[in-house]
């Protein structure tokens, strides 16, 4: 019987500053943890408790993982004060992933800001790995300032590739800052590339107001309601609808989810707040 | 098959001697015995200096809490295997027991140790002979009686158990008491005077409710204007108090006790009334007034359980009632909620 709760120790061997509050973990699980991108695990810290958490990187690799984590509260500033050698706990994979069988031979839209786009580069990465499967991709990225964009060593390499655009943009430029790319919502870029909303996929982590603001503009712009993907995140506490702390209406995000279809929540309750 | 009570209770006694594989034997005795006041239960292990209560009405404690405790180990597993019996559990937590099968074994995962406990007991039920003012299992399909979900049921017939089997593990229950005490067959005119019994008991439940009674469109709670629900819950303090003792609630907080020498995961009850239930790191919570928690809990129960499970989450047990610090009465609520509901369609 496999016990849902078991823990999988895992060495932290490398931590990224991406951003002012924004860090990337690298660390090795004690067995693999095969995932499909999309899936959540839980991160815990001995002692202090844990949380659910999207890898950010590919899925072709399950012993070596990438977590990119914000500090905004009780747990996430304990992560924050690990250190390389540390030991965590994780549990999972859990949830639904998203169907990249569906995404093949389309032009692929993903849409993300701030720290959402944490499972959106371990979408972005698992399909670079197959980028020929795809008409295209673009990632349209957004951060409130230069500073706060996060996975600046790893744009240029995303870019030389054929099929793909990366384009960034930052809400302001503050006095003192460098920065030559958009500056704009992140929203804002959809009026600026060629969409081909027909048919094709468009994929949506961030922060609440950017994905409500963001499924709004896909609509108006012709996405369909079912080819709209977001990534709901709730406190996802037990991973497999036990602990029913995530539900929407009658959906958990953690079992149905995180990855649901516009079409499938847009009329439960307060899935933006 | 009929058996003498008393001779029933002295082979409980002596179960020990004659078998040990079963550990524990736990049925329901009074709480308290001020003589003005309805009398209580609780389960508690056998005591054979005392006479336990196993045919008068619910305990004050859900059945729950023996099957998926307030606090509980669930990583590392240990192997508990400890055979026990518990007696004197009625059909609304039997009921509850059913619900928390299909939640925590049915649902693509298996709850650990749930199932330890689930598979260990043998569960002798007992018809209900009298009525806590809260019980209302009638109103939600539910009756005084058990008819499945139980290894053995005990109805009383004058001075004697009426034995009914109900699965495998209580055949063999049987064949050791016959063993140890005289069994009898039962008769045409016992099974009539049980189903005589049932049927009074049945009948004051609904003279008791029927001022309670409410419709069943479930789904159109949540179409209720939002005033009403503030009207309803205004009296709430948010203690979780209803959720805790509710015998269907199994949200639980997930709490980390490793030690240096190894990762350990200890659940307990969480409560959707609770402000940090739903908030999520960075302060947001999708229900930040009382109003949408007290709502939320409903909704659970009527809607988003019917959704999960085919069934709702209230077996009218009246347990939250009795608890409620504000004295909100969860029948009233379910008939005035239920009544806008209707008048919204």
């Amino acid at each position: 019987m496999q016990n849902p709760y078991e823990v999988i120790p895992a060495e932290v061997y490398e931590i990224i500053q991406e951003s002012p509050l924004i860090r990337t973990l690298r660390f090795k699980p004690k067995k693999p943890i095969p995932f499909k991108t999309g899936q959540f695990i839980e991160v815990g810290i001995p002692g202090i408790g844990e949380g659910p958490f999207t890898p950010s990187s590919s899925h072709y690799i399950a012993d070596d993982m990438d977590v990119t984590i914000m500090k905004t509260g009780f747990l996430t500033e304990y992560i924050h004060k690990l250190r390389v050698g540390d030991v965590i706990g994780i549990r999972g994979p859990f949830g639904s992933n998203y169907p990249l069988e569906k995404f093949k031979g389309k032009d692929v839209l993903i849409l993300g800001g701030g720290c959402g786009l944490a499972p959106l580069r371990s979408l972005f990465l698992t399909m670079l790995h197959d980028n020929k499967d795809y008409n295209s991709i673009t990632f349209l990225a957004g951060a409130k300032t230069p500073k706060d964009c996060i996975y600046k060593d790893e744009v240029s390499e995303w870019r030389k590739y054929d099929n793909v655009r990366f384009i960034r943009a930052v809400d302001e430029v503050p006095p003192g800052e460098q920065w030559e790319e958009d500056v704009c919502l992140v929203t804002k870029l959809l009026q600026k590339i060629n969409m081909k909303p027909d048919g094709n996929p468009a994929i949506v982590c961030g922060p609440p107001v950017m994905m409500k603001f963001g499924t709004l503009d896909l609509l108006k712009f012709g996405y369909k309601e079912e080819n709209i993907y977001l990534s709901m995140e709730k406190k996802m506490y037990c991973g497999f609808g036990q602990c029913r702390h995530c539900v929407i209406g009658g959906y958990y995000a953690c079992k149905d989810g995180p990855v649901f279809t516009y079409a499938q929540i847009k009329n439960e309750e307060a899935i933006w707040d | 098959m009929l058996v003498n009570i008393l001779s029933f209770f002295s082979f409980l006694n002596r179960l020990n001697e004659i078998d040990n594989k079963f550990c524990s034997i736990i049925l329901p005795y009074r709480a308290r015995s001020d003589d003005d006041a309805p009398p209580i239960f609780s389960f508690q292990k056998l005591n054979n200096s005392k006479v336990p209560v196993l045919n008068y009405y619910r305990t004050i404690d859900p059945t729950k809490i023996l099957f998926y405790l307030f606090r509980e180990k669930v990583y590392p597993i240990e192997n508990k295997n400890l055979q026990r019996i518990i007696l004197g559990v009625k059909a609304c937590d039997l009921k509850a027991l059913h619900l928390l099968d299909k939640a925590l074994l049915q649902s693509g995962f298996i709850d650990p140790a749930y199932k330890q406990w689930r598979d260990n007991t043998l569960i002798i039920s007992s018809d209900c002979d009298y009525l806590h003012e809260t019980c209302s299992c009638n109103l939600v399909n539910g009756h005084p009686y058990s008819e499945n979900g139980f290894d053995l049921n005990l109805s009383v017939v004058d001075e004697n158990f009426l034995i009914q089997i109900g699965s495998e593990r209580g055949q063999e229950f049987v064949e050791l008491m016959k063993k140890e005490i005289t069994v009898a067959d039962s008769t045409a005119s016992d099974l009539e005077i049980v189903k005589a019994n049932r049927k009074k008991v049945f009948n004051q439940l609904i003279e008791k409710n029927i001022h309670l009674t409410h419709s069943e469109n479930f789904s159109d709670f949540r179409k209720v204007d939002l005033k009403s629900w503030e009207e309803a819950s205004k009296e709430c303090i948010g203690c979780g108090a209803c959720t805790n003792i509710c015998p269907t609630c199994y949200c639980l907080i997930l709490n980390d006790e490793s030690t240096e020498k190894e990762f350990i995961k200890v659940r307990s009850y969480d409560s959707c009334q609770w402000y940090g239930y739903a908030r999520v790191a960075g302060g947001g919570t999708p229900r930040p007034k009382m109003t949408d928690r007290f709502r939320n809990r409903y909704l659970c129960k009527f809607d988003y359980m019917h959704k999960n499970f085919a069934e709702i989450g209230c077996t009218g047990c009246g347990r939250c009632t009795e608890a409620c610090a504000a004295k909100i009465d969860f029948r009233e609520v379910v008939k005035n909620i239920s009544f806008l509901a209707q008048e919204v369609n």
